[in-house]
C-alpha cells in the first residue's frame, strides 16, 4: 500500500468505500461519479476496494442447519406462533374451531 | 391475519434467522434458542398488530415484502437479545469455526452489522432500524469492523 497516489485522487479515494457501501449522500455520489467518469484510471482503486469487500464477504460465516435441526426449529417456531397468536374465543363454536386448528397443527 | 397465515410468512425464514443467530452466538443450540427467543419476543410485543393485519398470500410481491418486514422486525429483537447474550458468552469455544476467527473476534454488534450489510445486503437505513443505532454509529461499525477483520487476517498471514 506504499504506492504514490496522485494528490487529486486523495479526497475521492476516501469516498470509495462509502460509495460502494451506498452511504454517500446524493450530492457526493454525483460528484464522485463525475470524477470517475473524467478519470478512468481511478477505476483501479475502486476495483481494489471492491476486491477487499469481496474478501470480507468470504470471511463472514454462512451457517446452515442440518435437515433434522431445521425441522426441529420450524416445529418450535410453529408452536410459538400457534400459542402466542391464539385469538380469544368469544363463542363456543370459536373455541371448538380453535381446538381443531390447534390439533391439526400439532 | 390468522396464526396459520402468519406462519406461512415466518416459517421459511427459519434458516436465515438461524444464520444470523449463529453470527452472534457461535453454538448450534444457543443459536437455535436465540431464534426461538427472538420470535417469542416479537410475537408477544406485536401480537395485536399481527392479528389485525390482513394477509395477502396470493400476490408474490406482497408476500416477499411482508416477509422482509417480518424478518427485519425479528432481527431487531435478535440484535437486542443476542448482543447481550453474546457478551455473556464471550468465552464460548469457537474451535469448530476457526476459519472465521477474525469475524468472531469482533464485538457482537459489529458482527451483526457486517452480516446485515454484506451478506443480507440490507441498506444502512434498514440496519439503523434493526440495530436501533444512529446512522453514524452504523457506518462507524461497518468501517471499524471491516478494518479489524482485514487487520486480523493480515496478522495471521504474517505469523
Amino acid at each position: 500500500m506504499s504506492e504514490k497516489i496522485p494528490a487529486s485522487f486523495v479526497p475521492y479515494q476516501k469516498k470509495i468505500t462509502p460509495y460502494l457501501d451506498g452511504t454517500l449522500s446524493a450530492n457526493d455520489r454525483s460528484e464522485f461519479e463525475a470524477f470517475v467518469a473524467t478519470h478512468p484510471e481511478f477505476e483501479t482503486y475502486i476495483q481494489k476496494r471492491r476486491e477487499e469487500i469481496n474478501l470480507i464477504k468470504g470471511l463472514i460465516p454462512t451457517v446452515t442447519m442440518g435437515d433434522e435441526s431445521r425441522v426441529e426449529l420450524e416445529n418450535e417456531i410453529r408452536l410459538s406462533v400457534f400459542n402466542l397468536l391464539k385469538p380469544e374465543a368469544r363463542t363456543l363454536w370459536q373455541s371448538v374451531e380453535l381446538k381443531i386448528e390447534d390439533w391439526l397443527n400439532r | 391475519m390468522t396464526r396459520k397465515e402468519f406462519y406461512q410468512y415466518l416459517g421459511p425464514l427459519s434458516e436465515k434467522l438461524y444464520s444470523f443467530a449463529h453470527a452472534l452466538v457461535p453454538d448450534d443450540l444457543q443459536a437455535e434458542q436465540l431464534v426461538i427467543d427472538s420470535v417469542n419476543a416479537y410475537l408477544l410485543k406485536e401480537r395485536k398488530t399481527l392479528l389485525n393485519r390482513k394477509a395477502d398470500l396470493k400476490n408474490k410481491k406482497n408476500i416477499q415484502l411482508l416477509r422482509r418486514t417480518i424478518l427485519k422486525s425479528v432481527l431487531r429483537y435478535m440484535a437486542d437479545i443476542g448482543c447481550r447474550r453474546a457478551h455473556q458468552l464471550t468465552n464460548m469455544r469457537m474451535n469448530r469455526y476457526s476459519e472465521f476467527t477474525a469475524f468472531y473476534n469482533l464485538e457482537p454488534e459489529a458482527r451483526m452489522v457486517l452480516k446485515l450489510r454484506y451478506e443480507a445486503q440490507f441498506a444502512v437505513e434498514e440496519i439503523e432500524e434493526i440495530m436501533q443505532l444512529a446512522r453514524y454509529q452504523v457506518i462507524e461499525k461497518i468501517h471499524n469492523g471491516r478494518f479489524l477483520i482485514v487487520n486480523d487476517l493480515n496478522k495471521g498471514v504474517e505469523l
